[in-house]
C-alpha cells in the first residue's frame, strides 16, 4: 500500500518537472487524429493502449480520477458526439458505431443491475454462489498483479492457467456468455506486460532460464487466448474507463485494487524520472522504466521543436523500426503506430513517401496468417494510406517509385524543391493486389448472411477509388503494364455485375459524396485545432489532390470496354487471358451471347486453360456456367447443353465453381486440401445460382434427350447426356413418385410428360419452379421454353406415334400442339429433311403421308446383327493384317471415325470447330498464340473429332504461324475439357 | 434502296482508285442524292493526283467554271513533281527502253543491281569527262549509290502516276521495279500496285495472275501479327471481287478462294458483308452445289452479324424450310443484285441491257425452292407451285414438263386434278440389309483367300522338296 502512495507521490513529481514535454504530449495525441480523421473510421480502435505511447499512457490516470468522479458522463458525451460526428461519414460506420454504443450503454446497465442486486443483498452477509467466484477470480488477478510486479513468469503463468479455468466457472455461475470484465482486463494488463518484457532485451536476458521459458510460454498461450476476447479487448483498450468504473464498482471492498492498477500503470513514467535511483532489487520494474524512457525519448525527439527534427533523425528512426519486423515483441499494430507517426514528421515528401510505404506494409503485416484476413479497419485505413501515397506522387511528379533502381542513402532527403527526379522503392501495384486480395479474403471469411458482408461490400467503391488512381497514376508515368495489372483488378470488381448491380454501386459511390467531404471537413478542422493549440502540423502538407471519389461510367459496359483495350494492348499473357474470361462473362451476363461465344472461341482460352492457375480456372469455368445461362436465355437450347453438361458431367459442380465445399463419399480430404479449397472459394455476392443453372442444364438435356430417346427406340446410341439418362433411369426405378420437390424431380416429372407428348404439363411443371424469378427477363424466357417445349413435344410425338397413322392432317397437329401452322410445317419439314421422318407432305390436302418404312423389330435387329458382322469381318481382317504385316488387298478402305458419327450429334461442335477457326481474327489482338490442340472444348464426340479435328487444325494454321504442324497432328485429341480442379487441388 | 448497299463498307477495304468504279455505279442507280455522291468523288479525289478530274467535277457539282485557287495550285505542284520524279527514274527508264540491255539483266537480282551499278558508273564517267564541273568526290558518292536509288525512283514514279490516273504506265514500271528491286516490302507494295492497276485497266487475266501471286505472297509471308495478315486477306479478297464478276472463270475462283478456311476465318472475323458474293456466287453455279452446306452453317454461324436478303432467303429455304418466307426474300434479292455494284453489272446486248447474274441468280434460286419443295413433297398443286416459283400456271407446267422430260426431275403431272406427284424411292429394308450382307461375304472370302494361299504355296513348296 504505502509503496503505492510514494509511486503516485513520485508521479505527480515527475510529471511536474516535465510540464513542457507534458504538453507536447498532449498535442501530438490530439495532432494524431488528423491523421486518423480522413480515413472515415471512427473511434475505430487501433488506438490501442498498447500503441498508445507512453505520454498518452500517462494522461490515463488522470483523465480516470476525473471520470469517476462526475466528469466521465460529459468526457463520454463529448466522445459520442465525435463519433457521431465521424459516424455520419459512412452511414455503415455510424451503423457500427451505434450498434457499440448500444452496446455499451447496455452494459453499463447491467453492472447498475448487479450492483444494486448486490447492495441489496447486503454486505457479506451470504456470499452467493456467484460472488464467491468472482471473489475468487479476482484473488487470482490479484495474484498475477503481485507476479507481475515481480516479474515472476512461471507464477503468473501458473495463475493464468487457473484464471482461464476460473472463467469457465464463473461463466457458469453468471449463466451468460458475456465474459466477465475483470478477465478481459487482466487479460489487457498481462498483454501489455508482456510486450514491455519482450521489448526490453537486457531484462530478458538477465532473467533465469525457467523464467524466460515462461516468458515465452505465457507469450504464446496469451496470443492464443486473446484471439478469442479480441473485440473487448479492444473495448477495453477504447473505454478503459468502462472497464474501471465497473471494476470498481464491482469491487467495491477493494478500494487498494484500484489504487494499485492505477499505479502500475503509473509506475513506469515515475521511474522513469527515477531511473538512476532505481536499486538492485527494484530491478523488475527496472527494465520496465529503461523501455519507456526509450520509448519517450523517441517521442520527445519529435515532438520538442519542429525546427530540431532533422531529416536524419526521422531516417534513423525509420531504419530502427524497420529493423524491428518480424522481431519478437514488437506488436504489429504499433510498429504501424510509430511509423504512422513518423510519417508526420517527416522532412521532405520523398521521405514522407518512403515512409508511408512503409507503414502500408507495415499494415499488411498486421495480419500474419495466411488463412485470415486483415482487419478492416487497417485495411480502411491502408486505402487511406494509399490515396496519400498517391497525393504525394501527384504534387511532386519528379518523385519516381520503383523497384529497379537501389536508391541512394540519401536520396529521399532531397526535398520539395528538388529539381531532378527522386527514387523511392515500392512497388505501387503490389500494393494494390495485395489490398484487392485482402478485401476478397474478408468477404470469403464473412458470413454472407450477416449485416457485416453487406458493409464490407460497401466498401467496395473504396477500393476502386485507389484503383482507378493507381491506374491513373501509373498510365500518367507510362508505366503501362502495370497499368493493364491494375485495370484487371479493376475488371474482377466489375464483370460479374449486370448492369442493374452496377447501376447500384454506382449510385452508392455518388451517393456518400456529402458525407465524404463532410469528412474531409472534418479533417479541416482537426487540422485547424492542431495549429491552434500550437502542436506541430505535419512538416509536410500535402493537399488532396487525388480524387476520393470513383467516377463510373454510365453502363458497366463502357467501363469494361475501356478497361480491356488497356490490358488488351499492354497486359502479360495471364492478365489477358484472365481479362478476357471477364469479358466474356460480362457480355454473357449482359445476354451477348454470340459476342461472348465468338470472344471465347477467338480467344482459344479453351486451350491452354489446363496450364492455367487454379483460379483462372475456376473463372474459367464460372465463365462456361454464364454462357450456358446465356445460351439458355437465348434460347439456344443446345449451346446451353453443351457449356453446361462438362460442368454436370463429374457431379462437383460446387467444387469447379468455387461455390463451397462438396463432400465426397469416396475420399476424405485432408485438412490441408480443405484449407486450400477454402481459400480459393467465391466470396457470395458473386456466385452463380447452383439451382438455376442445373435446372438449365437438365432443361436443355431433356430437351434433346427426350425426342432422341422417342426416336431410336431399338438402337442404343450413345446418348447425348449420360447425366440425364442417369437421372432417368434412376427415377423410373421408383415404385412411388410423389410431387416434385426439388429441381432435378420437376425435370423428371416433366420428362414422364414429354414423353407422352403432353406439353402442357410440361410446361406446368417446370415454370413451376422457384428459380425463374431471378431471371431479368422471366416471361420471355419462359415464353421461349414454352415453344420449345412444343417443339419438342411435337417432334417427340411424331417419333413416338408415326408407326400408328398413315396420315396426319397439319391442323391436326397445330391444334395439338397448338402451333402456327408455318412454325409446324417447318419443324416436320425438317424432319423430313434430315430424314429423321420418313414421310412426306400431301400438298393439296395438308396432310403428312407416312411411308412405311419402319423397320419392324426383327429387321432392327437383322441390321444390328449386320452391324455385328461387320464389326467381326473388320476385327478378322485386322488381325490378319497385324500377322501379316501387309495390308489386305482389295478391300474397300474401312470407314473409321465417321461410323460412330452420328449425325444428329451436336451441330454446334461442329459450329464451334469452323468459328473457332477465325483464329486469324483476334479482333482484339490477342495473340492466341499459345500452344495445345484447338479442337473445341465442346466436343465429346472423339470418333467425330478425328475427322473434324484435322480439319480444324487445318484452320488455324497460318493464324498460329510457326506452330501450324503441331496444331493439326494434335487436332484429334485437343478438347479442353471442363477444368477439373481435384488435380491440381490434391497436388 | 439503299438499304442493303454495302459501298461505305467495301469503300473502307479498298483503294482510293477502286472505289470510284463503284461510286459510278452508285451514281448510275441513282441509290442516292446525286450531289452527294459527287461530293463524296471530291473528296476521295481529294488525296489522289488526279485534279483535273476532280475539276471537272467540282465544276458539275457547283455548277460554276471557277475552280478553287489551292486546286489549281496543287495542279502546278503535280505536275513539277511529276517532273522531278520522272528525271530521277529517266535513266533507268531509258536503259530498259533499250532492247538489248534488257537481256543482259538476269533472273539474279543482286547481280543485275551490280551490273546496273557498273553500267551507271561507266556512263557517269563519261558524264564527267563533259563538264569538268564537279569535283571527283561529289562523282563518287554519287556512284555509290547510284543503282538502287534509281530503282527506287521508279517505284516512287510508278505511285504517283498511279495516283495521277495514269495506271497503264504506272503497271509498267512497277512490273520493272518488282524485278529489279531487292527490297521485299516495296515488292509486295509493287504487286499491290500493280494489282490495282489492272484491275482500273480491266486486264482480267493478268489481274488474276497477279492476285494468285499475292495471295502466295500473303500466305507465306511472316507478318509481325496476325492481324496484319488478316487484314491483308481482308483486303486481297476485296480487291478480288472486281476479278472475280468480270473474269469468265471467276465464279470458280471466288469459291475457291472465299472457301479456303483461311479467308473463311478472315469473312466470319472481319467480312461479313463478302458473305453476299459468296452466297451468290454459290447459288449460281451449278457445279458448286456441294459448297452449299458449308456456307449455310457459315451464314448461320454470322447471322447476328450479317443478314441481307441473299443470306436470308437460303435461310429460309435450309434452315427453317419456310417456302412462303424464301419466296418474299427471293423478290428482296433481285433487287439487291441490282444495286450492287459487283453483282449488277450489267451487259448492253443490242438495244436491252441485262444483267445476266441476276437472271441466273433467280433462275438458280427458283431451282432450289423447288428442288427442295418437291423432295418433302408427294403430291403438289402446280397452281401454287407456279405460284412460289414466280411463274405462270402454264408456264409452271412447261417447265416442269421439260424437267421431267430431260429426266431430272422423277414425277409424273396429273393434269386432271392439276397435280404433280413425286415418285418416291425408298430403300427397301431387305435390300438394305442384303446389301449390307453382300460386302461381308465378299470380304470374308477374300479374307480366306488370303489366308489359305499362302498356305498351299507353302505345302507346294514343301511337296515339291
Amino acid at each position: 500500500m504505502a509503496q503505492h502512495v510514494v509511486d503516485i507521490a513520485f508521479a505527480a513529481r515527475g510529471r511536474g518537472q516535465q510540464p513542457a514535454a507534458f504538453k507536447i504530449d498532449e498535442s501530438h495525441a490530439r495532432a494524431r487524429a488528423p491523421v486518423r480523421a480522413p480515413s472515415q473510421v471512427p473511434a475505430m480502435g487501433l488506438y490501442t493502449l498498447q500503441s498508445l505511447s507512453p505520454a498518452e499512457a500517462k494522461e490515463h490516470p488522470l483523465a480516470m480520477a476525473s471520470r469517476f468522479w462526475g466528469q466521465g458522463d460529459s468526457d463520454s458525451e463529448e466522445e459520442e458526439e465525435i463519433e457521431s460526428e465521424e459516424g455520419s461519414d459512412i452511414e455503415e460506420s455510424r451503423g457500427r458505431d451505434e450498434e457499440k454504443r448500444t452496446g455499451v450503454t447496455s452494459r453499463y446497465l447491467k453492472g447498475d443491475d448487479d450492483d444494486s442486486d448486490e447492495s441489496d443483498s447486503g454486505h457479506r452477509v451470504v456470499r452467493s454462489l456467484r460472488d464467491k467466484r468472482n471473489e475468487e477470480m479476482k484473488s487470482i488477478v490479484d495474484q498475477m498483479r503481485n507476479a507481475m510486479k515481480i516479474n515472476d513468469w512461471v507464477s503468473l503463468q501458473e495463475s493464468f492457467e487457473k484464471l482461464n479455468k476460473h472463467l469457465e466457472k464463473v461463466a457458469r455461475v453468471n449463466e451468460s456468455t458475456e465474459v466477465p470484465r475483470m478477465y478481459i482486463k487482466t487479460l489487457v494488463l498481462l498483454e501489455d506486460f508482456l510486450a514491455e518484457a519482450l521489448a526490453n532485451k537486457e531484462a530478458k536476458k538477465k532473467m533465469s532460464s525457467s523464467n524466460a521459458k515462461a516468458l515465452n510460454a505465457m507469450k504464446q498461450k496469451l496470443k492464443k487466448n486473446n484471439k478469442q476476447y479480441e473485440d473487448q479487448i479492444q473495448k477495453c483498450r477504447e473505454h478503459p474507463e468502462s472497464f474501471e468504473e465497473d471494476d470498481d464498482k464491482d469491487d467495491d471492498d477493494d478500494e487498494d485494487e484500484e489504487e494499485d492498477s492505477d499505479a502500475e500503470i503509473e509506475d513506469p513514467e515515475k521511474m522513469a524520472m527515477e531511473s538512476d535511483e532505481e536499486d538492485e532489487d527494484k530491478k523488475d520494474d527496472g527494465w520496465e522504466t529503461k523501455l519507456s524512457r526509450k520509448d519517450k525519448l523517441m517521442d520527445k525527439q519529435f515532438l520538442k521543436d519542429p525546427s530540431e527534427i532533422t531529416w536524419d533523425i526521422v531516417d534513423k528512426k525509420l531504419k530502427e523500426i524497420v529493423a524491428s519486423r518480424g522481431k519478437k515483441g514488437t506488436g504489429r499494430i504499433e510498429r504501424v503506430e510509430q511509423l504512422t507517426f513518423l510519417t508526420r514528421v517527416a522532412k521532405t515528401p520523398a521521405q514522407k513517401l518512403e515512409i508511408l510505404f512503409h507503414v502500408i506494409s507495415a499494415q499488411f503485416d498486421v495480419n500474419p496468417s495466411l488463412l485470415g484476413h486483415m482487419p478492416v479497419k487497417v485495411w480502411k485505413k491502408c486505402v487511406d494510406n494509399m490515396l496519400l501515397v498517391l497525393d504525394i506522387l501527384q504534387q511532386y511528379p519528379n518523385i519516381v517509385v520503383d523497384t529497379t533502381v537501389e536508391p541512394d542513402e540519401k536520396e529521399t532527403q532531397k526535398g520539395a524543391d528538388y529539381n531532378g527526379t527522386i527514387h523511392v522503392t515500392g512497388d505501387l501495384v503490389a500494393f494494390l493486389e495485395r489490398l484487392d486480395s485482402e478485401f476478397f479474403k474478408t468477404l470469403q471469411c464473412t458470413d454472407p448472411y450477416t449485416k457485416d458482408y453487406v458493409l464490407r461490400l460497401r466498401e467496395e467503391p473504396l477500393f476502386l477509388v485507389v484503383a482507378q488512381n493507381v491506374q491513373d497514376y501509373l498510365e500518367r508515368v507510362g508505366n503501362l503494364k502495370a497499368a493493364a495489372k491494375v485495370a484487371l483488378r479493376r475488371v474482377e470488381l466489375v464483370y460479374y455485375k449486370p448492369q442493374e448491380v452496377y447501376d447500384a454501386m454506382r449510385k452508392l459511390a455518388e451517393q456518400p459524396e456529402d458525407s465524404m467531404e463532410d469528412g474531409d471537413d472534418e479533417a479541416g478542422d482537426e487540422h485547424q485545432t492542431v495549429d491552434d493549440h500550437g502542436g506541430p502540423p505535419p512538416f509536410v502538407v500535402i493537399p488532396e489532390v487525388v480524387p476520393r471519389k470513383p467516377t463510373f461510367p454510365e453502363s458497366g459496359r463502357t467501363l469494361m470496354d475501356g478497361l480491356m483495350s488497356l490490358i488488351y494492348k499492354f497486359g502479360d499473357e495471364r492478365t489477358k487471358a484472365r481479362a478476357m474470361l471477364c469479358d466474356i462473362y460480362h457480355h454473357a451476363i449482359s445476354d451477348e451471347f454470340s459476342v461472348a461465344r465468338d470472344l471465347l472461341l477467338m480467344s482459344h482460352l479453351q486451350d491452354g486453360v489446363q496450364l492455367m492457375d487454379i483460379s483462372s480456372q475456376i473463372l474459367f469455368n464460372r465463365v462456361m456456367a454464364q454462357l450456358g445461362l446465356c445460351a439458355f436465355k437465348a434460347g439456344l437450347i443446345t449451346e446451353a447443353h453443351s457449356c453446361l453438361t462438362e460442368l454436370y458431367s463429374t457431379g462437383r459442380v460446387k467444387e469447379l465453381l468455387a461455390q463451397g465445399v462438396q463432400q465426397s463419399r469416396y475420399h476424405e480430404k485432408t485438412p490441408e486440401q480443405e484449407r486450400l479449397e477454402r481459400r480459393r472459394q467465391m466470396p457470395y455476392h458473386m456466385h452463380i445460382n447452383l439451382e438455376l443453372l442445373e435446372a438449365t442444364h437438365l432443361i436443355c438435356a431433356m430437351l434433346i434427350e427426350v425426342p432422341i430417346m422417342a426416336a431410336s427406340t431399338y438402337d442404343k446410341r450413345r446418348p447425348m447426356s449420360k447425366t440425364f439418362r442417369r437421372l432417368l433411369e434412376v427415377s423410373e426405378r421408383q415404385t412411388f413418385i410423389g410431387p416434385p420437390e426439388n429441381v432435378r424431380d420437376h425435370v423428371m416429372a416433366a420428362t414422364r410428360a414429354l414423353n407422352k407428348g403432353d406439353y402442357q404439363k410440361v410446361f406446368s411443371v417446370i415454370s413451376s419452379l422457384e428459380i425463374w424469378k431471378l431471371l431479368r427477363n422471366k416471361e420471355q424466357v419462359l415464353e421461349m421454353l414454352k415453344l420449345k417445349v412444343k417443339e419438342e413435344a411435337l417432334r417427340t410425338y411424331l417419333f413416338s406415334y408415326s408407326s400408328c397413322y398413315e396420315s396426319l392432317s397439319l391442323d391436326q397437329l397445330t391444334t395439338m400442339f397448338d402451333l402456327t401452322e408455318p412454325h409446324a410445317h417447318s419443324i416436320v419439314s425438317k424432319m423430313m429433311m434430315q430424314e429423321e421422318l420418313h414421310a412426306s407432305w400431301d400438298q393439296p390436302t395438308k396432310c403428312i403421308v407416312f411411308h412405311s418404312v419402319d423397320q419392324t423389330r426383327l429387321q432392327g435387329l437383322l441390321f444390328q446383327m449386320a452391324d455385328k458382322l461387320s464389326v467381326l469381318v473388320e476385327s478378322n481382317e485386322r488381325a490378319y493384317e497385324a500377322r501379316t504385316g501387309g495390308t489386305l488387298e482389295g478391300v474397300p478402305p474401312r470407314r473409321r471415325g465417321d461410323g460412330q458419327d452420328s449425325s444428329n450429334l451436336g451441330r454446334w461442335q461442329d459450329n464451334f470447330v469452323s468459328s473457332q477457326g477465325r483464329q486469324g481474327g483476334n479482333k482484339f489482338g490477342y495473340a492466341g498464340g499459345r500452344g495445345g490442340g484447338q479442337g473445341g472444348g465442346y466436343q465429346k464426340d472423339r470418333g467425330g473429332q478425328g475427322s473434324r479435328g484435322g480439319h480444324g487444325g487445318s484452320r488455324f494454321q497460318d493464324g498460329r504461324g510457326r506452330n501450324q504442324y503441331g496444331s493439326t497432328a494434335r487436332g484429334g485429341d485437343g478438347s479442353a475439357r471442363m477444368v477439373s480442379l481435384n488435380r491440381a487441388g490434391r497436388v | 434502296m439503299a438499304e442493303h448497299d454495302l459501298t461505305s463498307r467495301l469503300a473502307a477495304q479498298l483503294d482510293r482508285h477502286l472505289v470510284f468504279p463503284l461510286l459510278e455505279f452508285v451514281q448510275d442507280r441513282r441509290l442516292y442524292p446525286e450531289a452527294e455522291v459527287m461530293e463524296a468523288k471530291l473528296r476521295l479525289l481529294d488525296g489522289t493526283n488526279m485534279v483535273e478530274y476532280a475539276m471537272e467535277i467540282h465544276r458539275s457539282l457547283h455548277g460554276t467554271e471557277d475552280v478553287p485557287g489551292d486546286m489549281v495550285a496543287r495542279r502546278k505542284e503535280v505536275h513539277a513533281r511529276l517532273k522531278v520524279l520522272e528525271a530521277a527514274a529517266a535513266p533507268l527508264v531509258t536503259f530498259l527502253r533499250n532492247p538489248q540491255l534488257v537481256q543482259e539483266l538476269r533472273p539474279d537480282r543482286q547481280y543485275n543491281l551490280h551490273m546496273l551499278h557498273q553500267r551507271f558508273q561507266a556512263r557517269l564517267k563519261m558524264d564527267t569527262m563533259y563538264s569538268y564541273g564537279t569535283t571527283t568526290n561529289q562523282i563518287l558518292l554519287f556512284t555509290m549509290q547510284i543503282g538502287r536509288d534509281h530503282i527506287e525512283a521508279m517505284y516512287d514514279n510508278a505511285k504517283f502516276l498511279f495516283e495521277c490516273g495514269i495506271y497503264t504506265h504506272a503497271a509498267e514500271y512497277l512490273y520493272q521495279y518488282r524485278a529489279l528491286s531487292t527490297n521485299s516490302e516495296r515488292s509486295v507494295s509493287a504487286s499491290w500496285g500493280i494489282l490495282a492497276s489492272e484491275i482500273l485497266n480491266q486486264n482480267w487475266d493478268t489481274a488474276l495472275e497477279e492476285l494468285n501471286r499475292l495471295k502466295e505472297i500473303i500466305d507465306s509471308k511472316n507478318f509481325s501479327s496476325p492481324l496484319n495478315q488478316l487484314q491483308n486477306r481482308v483486303w486481297l479478297m476485296h480487291w478480288s471481287l472486281f476479278i472475280f464478276f468480270n473474269h469468265e472463270n471467276g465464279r470458280n475462283g471466288i469459291i475457291d478462294l472465299f472457301f479456303q478456311d483461311r479467308y473463311l476465318n478472315a469473312i466470319q472475323t472481319n467480312a461479313h458483308h463478302l458473305l453476299r458474293y459468296l452466297a451468290t456466287a454459290v447459288v449460281v453455279n451449278k457445279r458448286r452445289r456441294n459448297m452449299l452446306r458449308e456456307l449455310i452453317k457459315v451464314i448461320q454461324q454470322e447471322q447476328h452479324c450479317y443478314k441481307d436478303p441473299i443470306t436470308e432467303f437460303l435461310e429460309c429455304l435450309y434452315v427453317n424450310y419456310d417456302f412462303d418466307g424464301a419466296q418474299k426474300k427471293l423478290m428482296d434479292c433481285e433487287q439487291v443484285i441490282l444495286n450492287d455494284p459487283f453483282l449488277g453489272r450489267h451487259t448492253e446486248a443490242g438495244n436491252f441491257i441485262t444483267v445476266p447474274l441476276r437472271d441466273e441468280f433467280l433462275e438458280n434460286a427458283r431451282m432450289f425452292i423447288f428442288e427442295t419443295y418437291c423432295r418433302i413433297h408427294r403430291r403438289i398443286d402446280i397452281s401454287i407451285l407456279a405460284e412460289k416459283l414466280n411463274m405462270r400456271y402454264d408456264e409452271a407446267e412447261l417447265w416442269i414438263m421439260n424437267l421431267v422430260r430431260s429426266s431430272k426431275l422423277d414425277a409424273k403431272i396429273d393434269s386432271v386434278s392439276g397435280t404433280l406427284i413425286m415418285s418416291t424411292d425408298h430403300i427397301n429394308v431387305h435390300e438394305e440389309i442384303i446389301e449390307g450382307l453382300k460386302k461381308l461375304n465378299s470380304r470374308t472370302y477374300l479374307l480366306a483367300k488370303n489366308i489359305v494361299e499362302p498356305a498351299q504355296l507353302a505345302q507346294q513348296a514343301a511337296r515339291g522338296d
